[in-house]
């Protein structure tokens, strides 16, 4: 069973459609990244999915669900839009969040100390949120996320505002959750960390879908490979080559990017004939540049219609 | 999951209910009360024990004794209330002697003085001059005084005793002894004792609603610009989360309402005591509160009442909070909630003199003001209902029904609307939001 399914979902408020027609699933186990500029329909959908607001049309089921207040504990949720009770304390705020999650006390207060403690914030606990920086509140929230050990895990720019080692606390979580069989949605507009860690991948523009598929398979059907060349000699073979569409010397290295069915061992071959070769990669474009390019030819493309 | 709503109720009363502010405002809101309506016997005992020098300046030369007599009131240090000295002073002089006492008075050396003219018992006026001419029951008391030497002056022109109309007119004087007819018979009451009951209570009803629908407002507020309002929505319905926080933050009302109700009995049961033992000893505050009755039905109806009406403007409050984005922009949008809440007290007044009548009746089934102005009406009637009493409770009930759905209609699209504030026509057309 797919852990959500979510099918022509559409959204306006008054004149203008936040979100237009949005279909996809999420297996277990996966990591799913949505994408989009900002003001994309972003937040909006993922607010459908939490059931937050009411799609106009369309649905969405959350483990073979469409009843979804009955969902509303399988999943946690880490809004962009983030704050905690300024006045209250983290042990008491995290009973609070999991008591709305419906765990039985016994339990919760089990589960807050082994937090508390594999995060090293046990002397936390009878702080006042007011008395963390935002990133310690950012941590405390994110445990209220995941305590009750949700089988999706809605996590709306998770890492804004943490430092690269909060980072990567929170990185491991999740990859373990996943292990666990948590399915993971993961917005953000950070492209090298929706790369390293999504599965899938939805780009969504001006509340329509762009993109969507596996990130290797979209990679592999976007755009054209580049070839990033370090080495010793006359770059001469850069301009001769029929391979290469254009170039950019670094100093340092080379970044080239091959005509449409070119052959990188060709170039390879030609690169080594006057040259000591130190690298020779064959990148896949990163996902910023299919986003940037996606994003701008859609944009141009609906201005010129 | 119904259930879900009791950690919102938890929450939101306990957090509260933990607060220096809860505990300490509750236990000095009965005492701010009594000392406001204590105050004001106190302070009228208080401010007046100084004696009044006056100049009597009689032109006629046969006011003046009586007047003196008829004005011995002494003070509770046994001085005189009013010193009056006998002025003689020749007409051709009277200007000039005038200015010098206005100097007097001007430097404190005097309080006033009269002067009366020769002509008294024709003219019917005396010129009375003073620092302050604001103390009604001198002017009065003054008055009086004079009206009955000129009277009595007059009554013997016409060859008529004084002495003996006046015997007259006080053995044929006619005391009321007022009681309520009750189903039950009838039940001795003085007026001002149940003005002033009311009075205590309708003013309790009137500080919880609009202190706890504050409350209730800034603590939307405080989850909309906080950002914590999706976090919970992420768990539970918009109705839960707005239900959890009425109910919550009503039970803390009733909490206080409760506590202030008992220390209020026990005023009742020992505050002759306590006052007498503080030194206070006024009579007519003491006979005032020996009359205070509290009968079980007000209580009945004030809990009722107290809760309707906190329901009522509770939702208000909150679509007020969902539809701002800080606290001041909530100070300003709650004003004309606060100036309707306000109007209704203003009217206890009148409603309570003529509880009876049909404006009365109809006022008092406005939503707005039933949990005051109909309160008022029962308690000022008690024990009678006044018409339209249970016929109130279930009309708030309707109205109240109605106010919360349309609340939480605009709560709901409100709490997660930041940035600007919408216009009031946005607001309406949030209602109609799926």
């Amino acid at each position: 069973m797919k852990t959500l399914e979510v099918q022509k979902i559409r959204k306006s408020f008054g004149a203008f459609v936040a979100v237009d027609d949005v279909s996809f699933t999420v297996d277990e186990s996966c990591v799913f990244g949505i994408i989009g500029p900002n003001g994309a329909g972003k937040t909006t959908t993922l607010r459908m999915v939490m059931n937050i607001i009411a799609p106009d049309a369309g649905t969405v089921a959350i483990l073979g669900n469409t009843e979804r207040s009955r969902s509303a504990d399988l999943i946690g949720y880490l809004p962009e839009e983030r704050g905690l009770y300024r006045k209250m304390k983290v042990g008491d705020l995290l009973t609070f969040m999991m008591d709305l999650k419906a765990m039985p006390r016994r339990e919760s207060r089990k589960a807050i100390d082994i937090w508390l403690q594999r995060l090293d914030i046990t002397e936390w606990k009878h702080k006042k949120i007011e008395e963390l920086s935002k990133g310690m509140q950012q941590k405390v929230q994110f445990l209220g996320t995941i305590m009750h050990k949700p089988r999706l895990l809605i996590l709306d720019e998770p890492f804004g505002g943490l430092d690269p080692i909060n980072v990567n606390v929170i990185k491991e979580i999740m990859l373990e959750l996943k292990k666990e069989g948590t399915s993971i949605i993961f917005s953000t507009h950070v492209m090298e960390s929706a790369e390293k860690l999504c599965d899938e991948i939805f780009l969504i523009n001006k509340g329509r879908q762009l993109l969507y598929g596996k990130l290797g398979e979209i990679k592999k059907s976007y755009g054209s490979e580049n070839v990033l060349i370090e080495f010793e000699g006359s770059d001469e073979f850069l301009k001769t080559s029929q391979q290469i569409k254009k170039f950019d010397n670094y100093g340092n290295y080379v970044e080239a990017q091959l005509v449409k069915n070119a052959d990188p061992q060709q170039l390879l071959r030609e690169a080594m004939q006057n040259n000591a070769i130190r690298r020779f990669e064959i990148k896949s474009p990163s996902l910023n540049d299919i986003f940037i390019e996606a994003v701008n030819n859609s944009n141009s493309g609906r201005s010129e219609s | 999951m119904k259930w879900k709503i009791f950690a919102i109720i938890k929450r939101e009363f306990i957090t509260r209910a933990k607060t220096k502010g809860f505990i300490i405002g509750t236990l000095l809101f009965p005492l701010l009360l009594i000392f406001i309506f204590a105050g004001i016997f106190i302070f009228s005992a208080l401010v007046k024990p100084s004696s009044r020098t006056y100049y009597v300046i009689d032109q006629t030369g046969i006011v003046y004794n009586e007047f003196v007599r008829m004005l011995p009131d002494t003070l509770k240090n046994g001085d005189l209330k009013y010193r009056f000295i006998d002025k003689t002073i020749a007409p051709e002089e009277l200007d000039a002697r005038l200015a010098e006492f206005q100097k007097q008075v001007f430097n404190k050396e005097i309080y006033g003085y009269l002067v009366i003219p020769a002509d008294l018992l024709e003219s019917r006026e005396v010129r009375f001059s003073a620092r302050n001419v604001s103390d009604f029951d001198e002017l009065s008391e003054f008055e009086r005084a004079l009206s009955r030497i000129v009277t009595n002056h007059r009554l013997e022109q016409m060859g008529l005793s004084a002495s003996e109309i006046r015997e007259q007119f006080d053995q044929g004087h006619v005391n009321l002894v007022s009681s309520q007819v009750t189903a039950t018979g009838e039940v001795q009451k003085s007026a001002g004792a149940s003005f002033i009951l009311t009075y205590i209570l309708a003013y309790i009803l009137l500080i919880l609603t609009m202190v706890y629908g504050q409350i209730l407002m800034r603590s939307v507020i405080e989850e909309k610009s906080q950002r914590i309002t999706e976090t919970i929505l992420s768990s539970i319905s918009p109705m839960q989360l707005l239900g959890g926080k009425i109910i919550g933050i009503c039970l803390l009302g009733m909490t206080q309402l409760f506590i202030v109700g008992l220390m209020l009995l026990a005023l009742v049961a020992y505050g002759e005591t306590l006052l007498v033992g503080f030194g206070v000893n006024i009579g007519e505050l003491l006979e005032i509160m020996r009359e205070i009755n509290f009968s079980a039905t007000i209580f009945g109806f004030m809990l009722y009442y107290f809760i309707i009406g906190f329901v009522f403007f509770a939702g208000l409050f909150a679509a007020v909070g969902a539809i701002v984005n800080s606290e001041d922009e909530g100070q300003q949008f709650q004003m004309p909630l606060i100036i309707i809440i306000m109007i209704g007290y203003f009217m206890v007044f009148t409603v309570t003199k003529n509880p009876d009548t049909s404006s009365a009746f109809w006022i008092s089934m406005i939503p707005f003001y039933t949990p005051l102005l109909m309160f008022a009406r029962i308690a000022v009637s008690d024990p009678v209902l006044p018409s339209g009493a249970y016929l109130s409770i279930f009309t708030m009930l309707g109205f109240t029904a109605l106010t919360i759905w349309i609340s939480s209609r605009i709560y709901r699209v409100g709490i997660l609307m930041y940035g600007k504030k919408p216009s009031l026509k946005e607001a309406v057309r949030w209602i109609r939001y799926k």
